[in-house]
């Protein structure tokens, strides 16, 4: 019996891959990545971004801490053209307010708030309220946060730790090589099978 | 019957040229430009308002001389025919209907504006003037250069069956409102002033444009002015979004002083409708997102709103901010996204439990400004970092990589560099020049 085009996965879904993890931040739903400094959680959301923008979507970054290097961000092939940055000089208020903002606005793919070291709260309810604004719009909200602070209405949790360093060198390290940082999704509404104890995926940041 | 008025005026430049333009349009509204010093008019039916032909050119050397200009006009049949008679005659000369062929067969060839090809193959042939060229056989004119020849010698011979190309004045959108009792406050100054956008999205609407730049200024109770400017992300002709665009700026700039009068002008632009394709990601409305943009710029500084653009040179996290537009639209893009950037040769594959590779590069997230930090040396490698929020020992790191740049102007820079990990796993890049060591940015 022939295997109807229905049953297989949509294209450039792979579940077991980077590109699983990448692809379970949807569309139209709030997402959440937790993780402290140096643990690849930019990194993660730098990939999110550039991989809208390589098929042609808009992209909103708002950056609490001013934190974001374009030329990291090129090399990892963000269409800088694409992004719409948002500084907010450090303060973690305008940065939410932002993405409150930027979230109602439809036709963009994704909007990121990176609350850096700006601050690790959230307003009351600013969960839900991006909840709504991510179904209204359509596109994939995404916050990066040291710890977690949307409680239930993220849809997508990933948690973000790092593995180890990677340096370069014979005798002693002349150079960073990178970074491996253990990916783990604590919660997932569209795909419970993601959240999985077991389930991992351990990546390998080039520096 | 055609008649056609040619006022001349030597050597005028541009400002010239539109004041002649403009004093033509104030008695025909049938002109030309004809190029540096020249102007058309179509005479017809404007017998009725001025008089006959000779009052008619009287009355406009005489409103161009009330302006410091003097020039002459000739009255002909055709632009050919008018130009030769204000070439050639006096202040006014007027050649009869009828009478074209005559006055204008001693006139040389060059009146007609002929190209070098052509002028070259007349004087080949011996025709110096317009009565040479105006007698030859149309036929014969006709199988020597096709359809050129023969309205050549129609235009010769004083006809000139194409209608003058008009000129417009061009659009100026523009709106202003006169508040004598002096605007204090921002309130009424900003409703004043989306009223006025409001109006001019209308006027734009009705031309067919839109606006990509708005400017307002003020005039301030202390004789002073107050201006600023805004762009909107895509060219608009939505009044709420212009208003709420207008709004936001004169919040962000507010004037000192009690405001006399308010102007607003709209830079207009012709913006093409294109269906877009079925494939093609959604985006933002530029209604939405200018009033998106607008209302970000009261909540974070409007100067750090925009797209990122990566400056031309060694010197680290130089770029520049750029106003984000939805044009040119953003292609998909098969594996880079700047065309100034190469991959670079340390991308390589990450492995991934159980799964194919991916490549991936590790984030910098820059301080601004780099934080000075305490750096404890060992052996002259750097062994423990304080910082307000960071200290620790340092496990591991590499350098110093030494840059340098810009040494040619005043802004040189040089420096070394590190990449360290504390105890606690944090990845920094440390700078040390000469004011001492910061903390350039954090690995995440």
């Amino acid at each position: 019996m022939a295997i109807s085009i229905e049953s297989l996965p949509p294209p450039g879904w792979d579940g077991e891959g980077f590109d699983g993890l990448l692809a379970a931040f949807l569309p139209g739903r709030l997402s959440e990545i937790v993780g402290p400094r140096s643990s690849g959680g930019g990194s993660l959301l730098l990939a999110l971004l550039s991989r809208a923008t390589a098929r042609g979507g808009l992209v909103a970054l708002v950056d609490a801490s001013d934190s974001l290097d374009p030329v990291t961000a090129a090399r990892a092939g963000l269409d800088l053209r694409a992004l719409l940055w948002v500084r907010c000089g450090g303060r973690p208020a305008a940065a939410w307010s932002a993405v409150d903002l930027l979230a109602r606005c439809t036709g963009f793919a994704a909007i990121a708030l990176d609350l850096g070291a700006a601050g690790d709260t959230a307003p009351l309810s600013v969960g839900t309220r991006l909840q709504r604004a991510a179904a209204g719009s359509g596109a994939a909200v995404i916050v990066r946060t040291s710890r977690h602070l949307l409680g239930g209405a993220a849809a997508l949790v990933v948690s973000v730790r790092r593995v180890r360093a990677r340096w370069t060198g014979a005798d002693q390290p002349t150079r960073l090589g990178g970074l491996v940082s253990e990916a783990r999704v604590l919660r997932s509404r569209s795909d419970p099978r993601l959240a999985m104890p077991e389930r991992a995926w351990l990546i390998e940041w080039q520096a | 019957m055609t008649r056609i008025a040619c006022l001349l005026v030597p050597g005028a430049d541009e400002p010239t040229q539109r004041l002649l333009l403009d004093v033509a349009l104030a008695h025909s509204p049938s002109v030309e430009d004809g190029g540096s010093g020249i102007v058309y008019l179509d005479l017809r039916g404007l017998e009725a308002l001025f008089g006959d032909e000779e009052k008619i050119a009287r009355r406009l050397l005489n409103t161009i001389a009330e302006r410091g200009l003097t020039g002459r006009i000739g009255v002909a049949g055709s632009r050919a025919g008018s130009r030769f008679a204000a070439r050639s005659g006096d202040d006014i000369s007027i050649i009869p209907p009828g009478g074209e062929a005559h006055k204008l067969g001693p006139a040389p060839l060059a009146l007609l504006d002929l190209d070098p090809r052509m002028a070259a193959r007349f004087g080949r042939w011996g025709i110096r003037t317009l009565g040479e060229l105006a007698d030859l056989p149309s036929r014969g004119l006709a199988e020597r250069l096709g359809g050129e020849g023969p309205w050549l010698q129609r235009l010769a011979r004083g006809e000139d069956p194409i209608p003058l190309r008009l000129w417009t004045p061009p659009l100026v959108f523009e709106e202003s409102a006169e508040c004598p009792w002096g605007v204090e406050t921002l309130e009424p100054l900003v409703d004043l002033a989306a009223g006025l956008a409001e109006i001019l999205c209308a006027r734009l609407s009705r031309h067919g444009f839109s606006a990509d730049a708005f400017e307002w200024s003020c005039r301030l109770a202390d004789r002073t002015t107050h201006e600023g400017a805004c762009a909107p992300a895509a060219p608009l002709s939505d009044p709420a979004a212009a208003a709420a665009l207008v709004r936001s700026s004169l919040e962000a700039h507010p004037p000192c002083a009690a405001v006399e009068e308010v102007t607003l002008r709209a830079r207009p632009v012709r913006v093409a409708t294109a269906q877009p394709r079925f494939d093609e990601p959604t985006r933002p409305s530029p209604r939405q997102l200018t009033a998106a943009l607008a209302r970000l710029g009261p909540l974070v500084d409007a100067r750090g709103i925009g797209s990122p653009l990566i400056l031309d040179t060694h010197r680290p996290d130089a770029h520049q901010m750029t106003p984000f537009t939805l044009s040119p639209s953003p292609c998909p893009l098969p594996h880079w996204g700047r065309g100034e950037l190469n991959p670079s040769p340390l991308r390589g594959e990450s492995r991934v439990r159980g799964g194919p590779k991916a490549s991936q590069i590790l984030a910098m997230c820059r301080m601004r400004p780099p934080r000075p930090v305490e750096v404890t040396l060992a052996a002259g490698i750097p062994a423990h970092l304080r910082a307000a929020g960071l200290a620790g020992r340092i496990v591991a790191g590499a350098g110093p990589w030494r840059i340098s740049g810009d040494w040619w102007t005043d802004a040189s820079f040089a420096r070394d560099e590190w990449d360290v990990e504390l105890a606690d796993g944090t990845l920094c890049r440390l700078a040390r020049d000469g004011r001492g060591w910061r903390l350039e940015a954090i690995y995440d």
